[in-house]
């Protein structure tokens, strides 16, 4: 037996506070930066002890794909919202599975729609929350940041600053698929950053032909360089057509000239709104242009929406994913299609009461249009920017007016602690066309006064006709050749 | 003679939720001289193998001091020295038993297989030697621990119960052993309930119960007190009684009589009445007294020693 | 030095014959074997899936095995009195005591090596990783190997005062309390919302009790693409840690058991 123990315990404590210094200065701090389940990200303060707990036995991943296989399951069965817990519990348990992140931003931003087709768009901001979580938990790879960005781009189409930052940040990543470069291109145009599209498809052209003539070319380099060069194309044809000579000057900006979309083209909108049955209201009016094409954003909100935007919601606003989102909240938005320079259209809201539970005492009902968002045939003449067309009454160049933004990159592992600069966007202004109309509750839901009446509202420029109609005229297609 | 062990007022404490505190050995003192074979007996739980165990420096005394070959107990440089052969031993069945040895040396640094060989056969199993523990009976089990006792060529063994559970044939080689031992000038402390072992082979006795010394010394002196048995006829039995005194026993059935008496009294003078009253003298037997009486009566004078201070202690307390 | 030796090597000897080792081993080199077929659930995780369940199972068989190994350690070698042919030799309480842990330690190398060998050679069958990905495959196990030490180092520790039974849920409370502390103090610690003598005691208990979590590198192997920084470093500082951990445990071992009775 010891008989002196003394040595042990002062050999204990010196121990103890060793490993104590050890740990709190280097291990733990290493641990955080590259093995914990979020390393690289920020862990979502969502957690629970209860979803850590489950790392214990490291089936994380494993659990994380059988329930994401249920998932699966439940939307082959129709069953939407038995996904949304899935989709958390998922991407709780393994933030590294990207598929997760992109198919429920996909299934919560598109899928959620009424009888009549029109998306739930209160989900959009957490379809987009999810993406930006899916973007931090794994800021090496592009697919998430590019995910993003399509959200934006594709169905959210306004705020076209925010699909060129996203693009721009999956462009970072080294991992991006070579096809879906030109979308930043697509993005710059959207944002009328006409010389940054083109500057970004002459540099993927000359990438792609470098990469079709090499040894290793294979089909799909091939299709790559052919597709961007048609672009390119088509590009410089349109440049011309909507007032850019397209000739690159030495330094790298392009030449302007007059613009064919000058005059402005004047669009003559009106409309009469009436309310027809609770919940369902009739568009009728008149958009003075032809043929086909032109979709015009109408959106029926509660006055007092939270976070409300022209014409939109503040898409961006959260950065967390919530299931439930604007319960009491009613925000609906539609296109009006324009045929033969007027719309006809009926929006049902009566079979969708959760969708639009007509809580609020008071709605504005928005009507919007940006050229930035026309098709082709129409940006033709209107341009990027609206130079091509007015509305004497409802021109507005104040609300999507020139601004700056400003935004931070997304740290990579590789950028190490360099503190990275703030990127700048810049987003030329447009003209868009803007007008509103409102309607009480009483009138939406026909209650009270308005049981036995109609309600009517309109701009103050309608004028009711016999060919407001439209519904069984043939389109009226003008021809080159005259008449 | 130098003391091959040595305790004095040696005592091992515990405490026992029930019983508080119990000393399962009490202000032990013993003396156990080289070259001599100890026995070292009790009933059980008398405390013997925990005063083994304070003795080898596997268990601390509570209080007191004890010293093994002029060492202090628990004195490492010892257990170079001396070896012990537990009660029922286990060891590890996978290895053969060369390979126990092999195990058992290294603990002391040794390595030499010859010597293993040697000790094999010393105990019986050279031809044992590749088979597993696993495949040993209690005998070779035995014998192999008797073996590893053997491996550091000690000067003292401590031996707890070697012959338990062997058949009369093992007893008798474990017992040559033993005395082999002592022949080679190894002093032996061996712990036993097989009292005919130790009457023929220690040489001094201590007879240990509930942690106390009671009886020690020399077998010869403490077996000293025998009886000597003497039948004879055509005795009367006035003449019979005429015998009867103090620790004599007097029996009388048709004019036998027969004389049971200490083996101190005047047995002439007995033989010489006898044929002078015309007895005739049948038989004179002298009966010596053996260790089992010896530990019955002193284990069972404590006993009873004992029962009387509690009731004496019950007694005091109900008076107060 | 030698004497811990032996001791030691008798114990690995002991410990590949124990049957309950035996089994929980042939357990788990069973559930690695049908692990590729449940990698298949996932369409496009199916490496990350497989690595991370084949760890899940190495990990979990080993501590199994570790706790099982220490908990009847000295219990058995008391109740056998096997230790009495042993303390009674020029062998000292700690020697003994060390020489046990480093006996457990290497069993516990062995099987955690077969078991390794095993899963990567059914992960070559099954991916056909390169040969790189195989040997970065096979560091994971080094770690838990670590971890199995220290968590041996506990059940020990335990174990010179404690029954088994109770040593053995105690140990596995441990562990599993030790396997989420650093997850918890990394969710605390960004939590804006932590109160401060939360976090005070979340630091403190963090660092005090045996950390499990520290051995968890696996994350970069599952999902490859991250930079490391300071890798190596990392692996070497924990086993620094390991050895002071453990050496705290094996002197407070030593402080408890050379006073008990036995």
């Amino acid at each position: 037996m010891l008989k002196d123990l003394k040595a042990l315990y002062i050999g204990i404590v010196v121990l103890v506070c060793a490993q104590f210094g050890l740990q709190m200065g280097f291990i733990f701090p290493t641990w955080q930066k590259n093995y914990s389940v979020t390393a690289g990200g920020n862990i979502s303060a969502q957690l629970s002890p209860d979803q850590i707990l489950l790392q214990l036995f490291g089936f994380r991943e494993f659990l994380a794909g059988i329930l994401w296989v249920r998932a699966d399951g439940f939307f082959d069965e129709g069953n939407y919202d038995a996904i949304l817990p899935i989709i958390k519990l998922c991407t709780t348990l393994d933030p590294k599975q990207i598929d997760i992140y992109a198919t429920g931003m996909w299934h919560i931003g598109y899928n959620f729609t009424d009888e009549q087709q029109r998306s739930d768009r209160r989900y959009i901001a957490s379809a987009l929350a999810l993406g930006k979580q899916g973007s931090r938990e794994n800021p090496e790879t592009y697919e998430l940041f590019f995910e993003t960005g399509w959200m934006w781009y594709h169905k959210i189409q306004d705020d076209a600053w925010q699909p060129v930052k996203w693009f721009q940040e999956a462009h970072r990543r080294k991992d991006i698929l070579q096809a879906r470069k030109n979308l930043l291109s697509h993005a710059y145009m959207r944002n009328g950053q006409i010389p940054e599209a083109m500057q970004e498809y002459f540099k993927l052209f000359d990438e792609a032909n470098i990469s079709a003539k090499s040894a290793t070319k294979d089909y799909s380099s091939i299709q790559i360089r052919d597709t961007l060069e048609n672009n390119v194309d088509t590009e410089l044809v349109r440049m011309v057509q909507r007032g850019w000579v397209a000739e690159q000057r030495h330094d790298g900006s392009f030449e302007t000239g007059g613009y064919d979309a000058v005059p402005p083209f004047d669009t003559g909108f009106s409309c009469r709104v009436v309310v027809t049955a609770p919940r369902v209201i009739h568009f009728e009016g008149t958009w003075n242009v032809l043929p086909v094409g032109t979709r015009i954003r109408i959106v029926m909100r509660d006055m007092d929406y939270p976070g409300a935007k022209i014409a939109e919601l503040d898409w961006d606003g959260s950065t967390i994913v919530n299931f439930e989102p604007g319960v009491d909240q009613t925000y609906m938005q539609d296109d009006l299609y324009v045929k033969n320079r007027r719309f006809n259209h009926d929006v049902d809201m009566s079979k969708d009461p959760t969708m639009y539970p007509c809580v609020s005492k008071n709605y504005l009902l928005e009507f919007y249009y940006s050229p930035r968002i026309a098709p082709p045939h129409i940006q033709d003449k209107f341009s990027w920017n609206g130079e091509g067309m007015k509305d004497k009454n409802f021109s507005n160049e104040e609300i999507r007016g020139p601004k700056e933004f400003v935004y931070d990159p997304f740290p990579m592992a590789s950028d190490g602690d360099k503190k990275l600069a703030p990127i700048t966007i810049k987003s030329p202004g447009q003209r868009v066309f803007y007008t509103t109309l409102t309607l009480t509750r009483d009138q939406l839901l026909k209650l009270g006064e308005w049981t036995n009446r109609t309600p009517t509202v309109s701009t103050s420029n309608y004028k009711q006709t016999e060919t407001n109609s439209d519904t069984e005229e043939i389109i009226k297609v003008p021809t080159l050749r005259g008449k | 003679m130098a003391a091959a062990i040595e305790t004095q007022k040696l005592t091992k404490t515990y405490r026992s939720r029930n019983l508080g505190k119990v000393n399962v050995v009490d202000e032990l003192d013993l003396v156990v001289e080289e070259g001599e074979i100890f026995g070292f007996l009790g009933p059980n739980g008398a405390g013997k193998t925990t005063t083994i165990k304070m003795l080898l420096g596997i268990i601390a005394p509570t209080a007191g001091e004890g010293y093994v070959l002029g060492r202090e107990i628990g004195d490492m440089d010892v257990h170079r020295v001396i070896s012990y052969l537990p009660e029922r031993p286990y060891y590890y069945e996978y290895m053969t038993g060369m390979e126990l040895l092999k195990f058992y040396g290294s603990l002391f640094g040794i390595k030499d297989t010859a010597k293993f060989q040697a000790l094999l056969e010393k105990v019986g199993l050279a031809g044992d030697a590749s088979k597993t523990i696993s495949q040993y009976s209690k005998g070779m089990q035995q014998r192999v621990g008797l073996a590893q006792s053997l491996l550091n060529d000690p000067k003292l063994l401590f031996l707890d119960e070697p012959t338990a559970g062997l058949d009369p044939i093992a007893h008798t080689e474990i017992r040559d052993l033993i005395l082999q031992f002592r022949d080679e000038g190894r002093t032996v402390f061996v712990s036993s309930h097989e009292l005919s072992e130790v009457e023929r082979i220690c040489d001094r006795v201590a007879i240990i119960n509930k942690g106390v010394i009671e009886q020690h010394g020399r077998l010869d002196d403490l077996l000293r007190g025998g009886r000597i048995e003497i039948i004879a006829d055509a005795v009367s039995k006035e003449f019979a009684e005429s015998f009867k005194g103090e620790d004599i026993i007097v029996s009388h059935h048709n004019d036998r009589l027969i004389l049971d008496m200490p083996e101190t009294s005047d047995v002439n003078a007995v033989l010489d009445a006898l044929r002078g009253k015309k007895a005739n003298i049948v038989s004179i037997v002298p009966r010596r007294r053996r260790l089992e009486d010896l530990f019955v009566e002193t284990v069972g004078r404590a006993d009873i020693r004992g029962k009387a201070k509690a009731k004496a202690a019950v007694t005091e307390e109900a008076a107060k | 030095m030698n004497v811990i030796w032996n001791i030691a090597s008798t114990t690995v000897g002991e410990a590949i014959r124990r049957r309950v080792l035996l089994v929980i081993l042939l357990i788990g080199v069973l559930l690695l074997s049908i692990i590729p077929a449940l990698g298949i659930l996932s369409a496009r995780s199916e490496t990350s899936i497989t690595i991370g369940t084949m760890y899940a199972v190495l990990r979990g068989t080993s501590a199994l095995i570790a706790i099982v190994l220490t908990i009847y350690m000295l219990p058995n070698e008391i109740e056998r009195r096997t230790i009495y042919t042993i303390l009674s030799k020029p062998v000292q309480r700690w020697q003994f005591l060390v020489g046990k842990y480093l006996g457990a330690v290497l069993a516990l190398l062995l099987m955690i090596t077969m078991m390794t060998i095993f899963m990567v050679l059914l992960f070559w069958v099954f991916q056909h990783p390169t040969a790189e990905k195989m040997a970065e495959i096979a560091t994971q196990p080094f770690m838990y190997w670590m971890e199995m030490s220290l968590l041996a180092a506990v059940g020990m520790f335990f174990s010179t005062f404690i029954a088994p039974l109770v040593n053995f849920f105690l140990t596995i409370g441990m562990w599993l309390v030790g396997t989420v502390l650093n997850p918890l103090y990394d969710t605390l610690s960004k939590n804006g919302n932590t109160q401060p003598l939360m976090k005070g005691i979340a630091t403190i208990v963090t660092n005090i009790l045996p950390n499990f979590a520290n051995y968890d590198t696996k994350n970069p192997i599952i999902n490859p693409g991250q930079v490391i920084v300071n890798g190596a470093l990392y692996k070497w500082t924990t086993v620094g840690y390991t050895a002071m951990y453990v050496g705290i445990l094996l002197l407070l071992s030593i402080v408890v058991f050379d006073r008990r009775e036995v």
